[in-house]
C-alpha cells in the first residue's frame, strides 16, 4: 500500500490541529492561562451558526452569527471569571477553563442534544486540489492557511504593539505588570477577547472538518495540546507546524493495520518522546 | 344548479366524515383504555440509557414512558398506576453498575423496560440474572442477546449487519465488503468476523478496517477500505460516525464507486436530509422494525401515543418504536396477573411466558421463552436514502445469521 495518500489526507487532519493548537498557545502566551474551553466555544458557535442556517438566514450572516457567540461568551469569561483566579498560579487559572469547558458543554446538551443528526458544510467543500491522488478540499486548505494567518496576526500583535507588550508581560509576570500600572483585567479580557474570535472561527471550520459534535469538538483541545507542548506553549509557528505534522503521522499509520486502530495517540507519543528527550529543560516555560 | 349543490353537500359530508375517520384513527390506544386514571399502589419498572456521551439513546426510553404514562391515564395495570423510573449510565461502566443497583436494589423494580445503552447489558447482565429481573431492552451490545434474563425487541447489530449483507449480495451485486468498524472490545470481531462467517457461506469476502473512535480522520479509513477494492464499503457506527465516513467519502467522490452500508443505527429521521443529496440512492440501511411512517394499526398507534403523551422534541426514531414495544409487550404482561400479587417474580414469569406476541411494526411474532438467550426478532427490511428521506426497497427478509442456529434450532426452524 502506498503511502502518500494517506500523507495527503494528513493535511486535513493536520490542518485541524494546527488550528486548535495555535488557538491555546494564543492566550497562553498573551495571559499565560492554557484554554481547555477553545473547543467548547467553537462548539457552541457551531451549534448556533447551524440554528441560524435553519431559519434560511444567508451562510455568511449565519457564519458571524457563531463567531457572535464564542467571541462575547470568551469575552465575559476573561472579564468576569479569570479576574477572580488571577492570583493563583498557571495551573489553576488553566484548570478554571476546564470548568467552562464543561459548563458549555452542558449548555449545548440542554439546548440542542445529539438525538438529531446535524452536518455543517461550507462552499469550499464543493472544490478541491489533487494531491497524490487524494482530493484535498479548499475547506482544509483554508483552515492550514487561517493557522497560519493567525500565527502571522498575533505574532505581529505581540511583538510590534503596545497592546501586545502589555500582554506579554503579563503573560511573564502578573504582578510584576501591575506593579507598572498595567490595567490586568483590562489586558486579560482583550486575550479572551482575541482567543474567542479565533475559537469562534476554528469552531465553524473543524465543524465542517470533523464534525458538528460538542464532544468531539471540545476535546480536540487534548491532541492540540500536543501539538502546544511541541511548540513550548510559547511559538506559534513550532506549535502549527508540530499540529501538522502530527496530524501527517497519525494519517500514514492508518496505513499499518497493527497500529491503525490506536492511531489517536500519535500526538501524546510524539510529545511524550519530545518532553522525554528534548524538551525537558523547556518545561521550565511551563512553571511560574 | 341542484345537482352542483347536491355535489357540494357530498363532498362536505365526506370531508367531515373522513376528518372524523382520521382524528378517530389517531386516537391512542394502550392497557384498559378505559379513560380512568390509575390511583392504586404504583408498579416501579426501571429503564436505563446512555444519554450523556458519543450520542443519545434515550428515545427508547422516551417511547416507554410515555406509553406508560397513556397505560395510568387509561386505568393503568388493572387499577396500579406504572411508576416508570429512568437513568442515564453517561456510557460509564462504573455508572451503569452504580444506576443499576439501586433501580434493582432500592427502587426495587419489577422490570427493566426500553433500556438501550452500549455497555448496560455487559455491566449488568449478572446482576439481573442473580436478582431474577427481567429486562426488554434494544439490543445494541453482545451481552443483550446472550443473557437469559434480557430479551430485546429489535434484532441487535450482528443481524442487522446480515440482513444488510444478504441484501446487498441479491439485490446489488456485492461480492466483496469492507467492514468498518470502531476499536471497541468485543466489538470488530463479533460484528466484522461474524458478517465474515456468514460471507464464508454465501460467497461474499468481507475485510475488517478497524477505525480508532478517538480519531476525526475518517478520510484516511476510507483510503483503508478503499485499498481491499471493494463492492461495499459497510459501517458499523452510530449515526455521528456514519455522518464523519460518509462526509469523507463524498469529499473523495466515492458514492459512485462502491455501496455504502450500514446497520439499523443508519435508520435515523433526518439522516437523508443531513447527509445531502449527494447520497441519493448510494446509501442504505436495515431496518430491525416497519418503515417509521408504515401504515399499520399498531405503528401508527406509537405515533399517536408519541403526539398525545410524549414530548414535541422525543424523536420518532427505530429505537422510539423499540421502546413504544417492550413497554406494550411489558403492560400486555402484567395485565394477566393479580393486581395485588405483582412482584418481581411473578412479573419475570409472565414476561418469560410471552409468546406469539404480533405487531405490524415487526416482520414476524415475537417471544421471550425459558431460552439462555433471547433474540426473538430475526426478520427486517431495506432503505435507502433518497429525496431527504427513507424509501423502503423489499418486503421483510429473514436474517440467516450463523449465530442464529441455536434460535433457529429452538424454534423448530431449520438452521440455515
Amino acid at each position: 500500500m502506498t503511502l502518500l495518500p494517506f500523507v495527503a489526507a494528513g493535511i486535513g487532519t493536520g490542518s485541524v490541529y494546527a488550528l486548535s493548537g495555535v488557538g491555546l498557545v494564543v492566550l497562553y502566551r498573551s495571559s499565560g492561562t492554557l484554554n481547555f474551553a477553545f473547543g467548547a466555544l467553537g462548539a457552541i458557535g457551531a451549534y448556533c451558526t447551524w440554528s441560524v442556517l435553519r431559519l434560511g438566514v444567508p451562510p455568511a450572516l449565519a457564519w458571524v452569527a457563531g463567531i457572535a457567540v464564542s467571541t462575547p461568551g470568551s469575552f465575559l469569561y476573561g472579564l468576569l471569571i479569570a479576574p477572580l483566579l488571577r492570583h493563583r498560579d498557571r495551573a489553576v487559572r488553566s484548570v478554571g477553563t476546564l470548568g467552562f469547558a464543561l459548563f458549555i458543554l452542558g449548555c449545548t446538551g440542554l439546548i440542542w442534544g445529539e438525538a438529531v443528526p446535524r452536518r455543517l458544510t461550507f462552499p469550499t467543500d464543493q472544490y478541491f486540489a489533487l494531491i497524490f491522488g487524494v482530493r484535498v478540499t479548499y475547506t482544509r486548505l483554508l483552515a492550514l492557511c487561517i493557522a497560519i494567518s493567525m500565527v502571522g496576526a498575533i505574532t505581529l500583535l505581540l511583538g510590534r504593539t503596545r497592546l501586545g507588550l502589555s500582554m506579554r508581560s503579563l503573560a511573564a509576570d502578573r504582578h510584576l505588570s501591575s506593579l507598572l500600572g498595567i490595567p490586568v483585567v483590562r489586558i486579560d479580557a482583550v486575550a479572551w477577547l482575541i482567543s474567542g474570535l479565533f475559537a469562534g472561527v476554528a469552531g465553524l471550520l473543524l465543524a465542517d472538518l470533523v464534525a458538528l459534535n460538542a464532544v468531539f469538538l471540545t476535546f480536540l483541545v487534548i491532541p492540540a495540546i500536543a501539538a502546544a507542548i511541541f511548540g513550548r506553549l510559547q511559538s506559534l509557528a513550532g506549535t502549527a507546524l508540530s499540529g501538522f505534522i502530527a496530524g501527517i503521522a497519525e494519517a500514514v499509520l492508518s496505513a499499518e493495520p497493527a497500529v491503525s486502530s490506536y492511531r489517536s495517540a500519535v500526538p501524546f507519543v510524539l510529545a511524550l518522546l519530545f518532553i522525554t528527550f528534548v524538551g525537558g529543560r523547556h518545561l521550565a516555560a511551563m512553571h511560574e | 344548479m341542484v345537482g352542483l349543490r347536491y355535489v357540494s353537500f357530498l363532498a362536505a359530508i365526506t370531508l367531515v366524515l373522513l376528518g372524523w375517520v382520521a382524528t378517530a384513527s389517531a386516537k391512542p390506544s394502550c392497557g384498559l383504555n378505559n379513560g380512568k386514571p390509575a390511583t392504586g399502589e404504583p408498579i416501579p419498572i426501571g429503564s436505563i440509557n446512555g444519554v450523556t456521551g458519543p450520542d443519545d439513546f434515550s428515545s427508547s426510553a422516551k417511547a416507554a414512558d410515555a406509553y406508560f404514562k397513556c397505560v395510568n391515564a387509561n386505568g393503568g395495570i388493572n387499577g396500579r398506576p406504572v411508576k416508570y423510573i429512568t437513568a442515564d449510565d453517561q456510557w460509564r461502566p462504573d455508572v451503569a453498575s452504580q444506576v443499576a443497583t439501586k433501580l434493582v436494589k432500592d427502587d426495587k423494580v419489577v422490570a427493566m423496560i426500553g433500556s438501550n445503552s452500549i455497555i448496560e447489558c455487559s455491566v449488568n447482565a449478572p446482576l439481573y440474572e442473580r436478582e431474577n429481573v427481567m429486562v426488554i431492552d434494544i439490543a445494541v451490545a453482545h451481552e443483550c442477546i446472550t443473557s437469559k434474563n434480557i430479551a430485546p425487541v429489535n434484532q441487535g447489530p450482528r443481524l442487522s449487519g446480515v440482513g444488510m449483507l444478504r441484501y446487498a449480495a441479491e439485490h446489488l451485486g456485492v461480492k466483496k465488503v469492507a467492514c468498518l468498524i470502531w476499536n471497541i472490545p468485543g466489538a470488530p470481531e463479533w460484528l466484522c468476523g461474524g458478517f465474515s462467517e456468514w460471507g464464508k457461506r454465501h460467497g461474499v469476502t468481507v475485510q475488517k478496517v478497524i477505525v480508532d473512535p478517538g480519531s476525526s480522520d475518517y478520510t484516511s479509513a476510507m483510503l483503508q477500505a478503499a485499498a481491499f477494492n471493494p463492492d461495499a464499503i459497510l459501517l458499523n457506527f452510530t449515526k455521528g460516525g456514519i455522518i464523519q465516513s460518509l462526509a469523507a467519502a463524498q469529499e473523495q467522490d466515492l458514492g459512485g464507486k462502491y455501496k455504502f452500508l450500514s446497520l439499523a443505527s443508519g435508520y435515523v429521521v433526518g439522516l437523508p436530509e443531513t447527509i445531502g443529496t449527494y447520497w441519493k440512492d448510494r446509501f442504505w440501511t436495515e431496518l430491525e422494525f416497519k418503515p417509521l411512517d408504515s401504515a399499520g394499526p399498531d405503528n401508527q398507534n406509537w405515533i399517536a401515543i408519541m403526539d398525545a403523551y410524549g414530548s414535541k422534541s422525543d424523536p420518532r426514531d427505530t429505537f422510539s418504536q423499540g421502546g413504544y414495544l417492550a413497554a406494550k409487550i411489558a403492560t400486555e404482561a402484567m395485565l394477566k396477573l393479580d393486581p395485588a400479587k405483582i412482584d418481581r417474580a411473578s412479573d419475570s414469569e409472565a414476561l418469560r411466558a410471552v409468546k406469539g406476541f404480533k405487531t405490524d411494526i415487526m416482520c414476524s411474532p415475537w417471544y421471550v421463552g425459558d431460552g439462555k438467550r433471547h433474540n426473538a426478532n430475526h426478520a427486517g427490511m431495506i432503505a435507502v436514502a433518497h429525496d431527504g428521506g427513507w424509501k423502503p426497497e423489499g418486503a421483510c427478509v429473514e436474517i440467516d445469521d450463523p449465530e442464529l442456529d441455536d434460535v433457529f434450532a429452538a424454534e423448530g426452524v431449520k438452521a440455515k
